[in-house]
């Protein structure tokens, strides 16, 4: 008896479908029930954020290959992405600790809350200036001189209030990253806790924990997040490997 | 399987949606079976495997120890269970012998009387089948890495040869002349590859981390180079010149029809490009683990819909749908790295060979045979014989 299920090619299917079909035997069914929806996963991840602990300061960031850990089809997800940038819905950033991690934010969120950051302060002109001429307009995520001089009309001195006030962050001479106020912390935390909930898997025995079990387990101080956005973090950026077991989805710490 | 039997009968559906159905159905069920081996010659790891494409019937391979073996690939026995013999070896006792290892081999494109193998010994030798004795000798300052015929020239009978240096040699198999170069990389030149479509059209790769396509007729340089973020300026820093990958680039395919292209690098991608103008075309294989400082040797299927493309990643073989990028399945069965992978395009069969001397096949499954009430009482003893060498007058009584 061939105990392995054969792959099947489409083709090859039964045309009638039902949903929740096709899926293996005990694997979570994290897959969509119809076509592919980012945005609702977007929305579903950003609950995750613990927004207290910034108090309120930062807008809410989810990482782009959180994304991946719940879509399968990666192409999919960063076609989709990229037309929601189109339309200026969604706003991404390069976070500058892994040239691959990209954070995105809901563009009304991220001008609320840089809005809010500004109360009071004097490059509250400028930072208003740039969020409505240059976010609408351009979908790029990091600026050179020229651009911001030729194309939008912003002076050297209104280009240093703007770093100053953390909307742009400094990448080399003459050009800059767009970037979140005070997501420095952000970062740290994000950093650290991933480092500790990737520790945990390693501690295991063989190295591998149940994904359900590491949800229920307790975390220590130094992951301030909550474990489940950690868990996909590191799910997507591929430092676990997920296997499919009869008692749900396995995670194998990949040694290099 | 009936319902597309039919239809084709009917002239309901095109003949090659049978096939097509078919060849896919057979590369989704791959894996390795204990009825076909392959002869185990090499005594160090397998370095790159070429299977003919005229009767895909002969198979070559090349090992660390710089030996080269020719394999016979088809099953002449009437028995399920078959070893691909070895028919003929350039060995370690052979006056011509590279003395160090061999990195490509590639059949002469329009017959197997010849082929032509490149080594780390600095030479690159065109053999003759018949008497395996080298017919040319070129001679190069640095280690070769790779090298690749053209399989659809008639104007023109160039190899391309990527070595040490940064330039990209162009010989000439008819007269023996190395005199054109194609200088614009800036590191060493880890594959080249001639475009299936276009007999002018050359891509090389390199350890600068940029992918160059060329055509040899122009006088000048490169025609463009792969940009991994489309000339999205934002993305790569403002100094950085266009780069395929953020590390070496050491595998290049392109897809059967010469339309896309793929790359793989040591920044763990794999990236297709639109071979017409050099575009990205994003799709997301994940992380592709690719660690070897020398060349891979990349393949994709061909006649199958979708197609797929087959990725040595570590020891096992990983599959990857290519126009999606969905990660199908791992092949795995070496013991050790696997270098190099081929398919065969009449059986949908894969054969890899890596680091643990081994080279695998890797077969459809087959369909099990039904067994009917008679027969299973008398053939008890008697070894299973293939329906298909069954005649309908003997039997088994005597």
């Amino acid at each position: 008896m061939n105990r392995k299920r054969a792959l099947i090619s489409d083709t090859f299917k039964v045309n009638k479908r039902r949903v929740g079909n096709e899926k293996q035997f005990g694997a979570v069914n994290n897959g969509e029930a119809g076509p592919l929806d980012v945005k609702a996963t977007l929305q579903d991840l950003m609950t995750l954020f613990p927004r207290k602990l910034f108090n309120d300061a930062l807008p809410q960031i989810v990482l782009k290959h959180q994304l991946y850990s719940i879509h399968n089809d990666r192409t999919q997800v960063d076609r989709q992405l990229s037309d929601l940038r189109e339309q200026g819905e969604l706003l991404m950033f390069q976070l500058g600790f892994d040239a691959e991690a990209f954070g995105l934010v809901f563009a009304a969120d991220y001008k609320a809350k840089v809005l809010a950051g500004e109360e009071g302060r004097g490059t509250r002109g400028t930072v208003d200036k740039f969020l409505e001429k240059v976010l609408p307009s351009c979908n790029d995520l990091s600026f050179n001189k020229d651009k911001m001089l030729k194309e939008f009309l912003f002076t050297d001195s209104e280009i240093t209030q703007l770093v100053k006030s953390g909307v742009l962050t400094v990448r080399d001479a003459g050009s800059w990253w767009l970037s979140i106020p005070n997501s420095g912390r952000f970062t740290k935390y994000l950093i650290q806790g991933r480092k500790a909930v990737l520790g945990m898997v390693k501690k295991s025995k063989y190295n591998e924990v149940l994904k359900a079990e590491l949800e229920e387990r307790q975390t220590n101080s130094q992951v301030k997040f909550q474990i489940k956005y950690h868990i996909h973090d590191i799910i997507g950026a591929e430092l676990v490997e997920c296997i499919p077991t009869t008692s749900g989805t396995l995670l194998r710490c990949v040694d290099y | 399987m009936l319902g597309f039997l039919t239809a084709r009968q009917a002239g309901l559906d095109d003949p090659l949606r049978l096939r097509r159905a078919e060849s896919t159905r057979r590369v989704l069920n791959l894996e390795l079976n204990h009825d076909r081996d392959v002869d185990r010659i090499h005594s160090n790891g397998v370095n790159t495997i070429d299977i003919e494409v005229i009767e895909g019937r002969y198979m070559l391979s090349g090992g660390a120890d710089g030996v080269i073996v020719v394999y016979d690939l088809e099953n002449n026995s009437r028995k399920p269970q078959y070893t691909c013999k070895a028919v003929c070896t350039v060995g370690r006792s052979s006056r011509y012998v590279h003395r160090f290892s061999v990195e490509t081999v590639q059949w002469y494109p329009h017959d197997t009387g010849m082929f032509v193998s490149s080594s780390f010994d600095k030479t690159m030798k065109v053999w003759d089948t018949e008497t395996l004795k080298p017919a040319e000798v070129f001679q190069f300052e640095g280690n070769v890495y790779c090298h690749h015929m053209s399989p659809i020239a008639r104007k023109h009978s160039l190899i391309a040869v990527g070595t040490k240096d940064q330039k990209v040699q162009l010989c000439d198999l008819k007269s023996g002349s190395r005199i054109q170069v194609l200088q614009g990389h800036r590191g060493e030149v880890l594959s080249v590859r001639w475009s299936p479509r276009y007999e002018h059209i050359l891509a090389t790769a390199s350890t600068d981390s940029r992918v160059l396509v060329w055509d040899v007729r122009r006088a000048s340089g490169s025609l463009f180079s792969l940009d991994q973020h489309n000339g999205d300026k934002s993305k790569a820093s403002s100094e950085a010149v266009n780069t395929a990958h953020n590390g070496r680039v050491n595998g290049l395919c392109f897809t059967v029809d010469g339309l896309y292209l793929l790359t793989t690098g040591t920044d763990d991608r794999m990236r297709l490009w639109n071979s017409a103008n050099g575009k990205n075309t994003l799709v997301n294989y994940g992380k592709v683990s690719n660690e070897s400082r020398k060349g891979l040797k990349i393949t994709v299927s061909r006649s199958c819909s979708p197609e797929f493309v087959f990725v040595p990643c570590g020891s096992s073989v990983a599959v990857y749908t290519l126009h999606t990028g969905e990660l199908v399945t791992m092949l795995r069965g070496h013991y050790n790295n696997v270098d190099c992978c081929q398919f065969h395009p009449d059986y949908q069969e894969l054969y890899s060979g890596g680091k643990d001397c081994n080279i695998l096949a890797w077969v459809p499954v087959v369909r099990p045979p039904d067994v009917e009430e008679g027969t299973a009482v008398k053939g008890g003893s008697q070894a299973t014989v293939n329906p298909a060498f069954e005649d309908s007058w003997s039997s088994d009584e005597d």
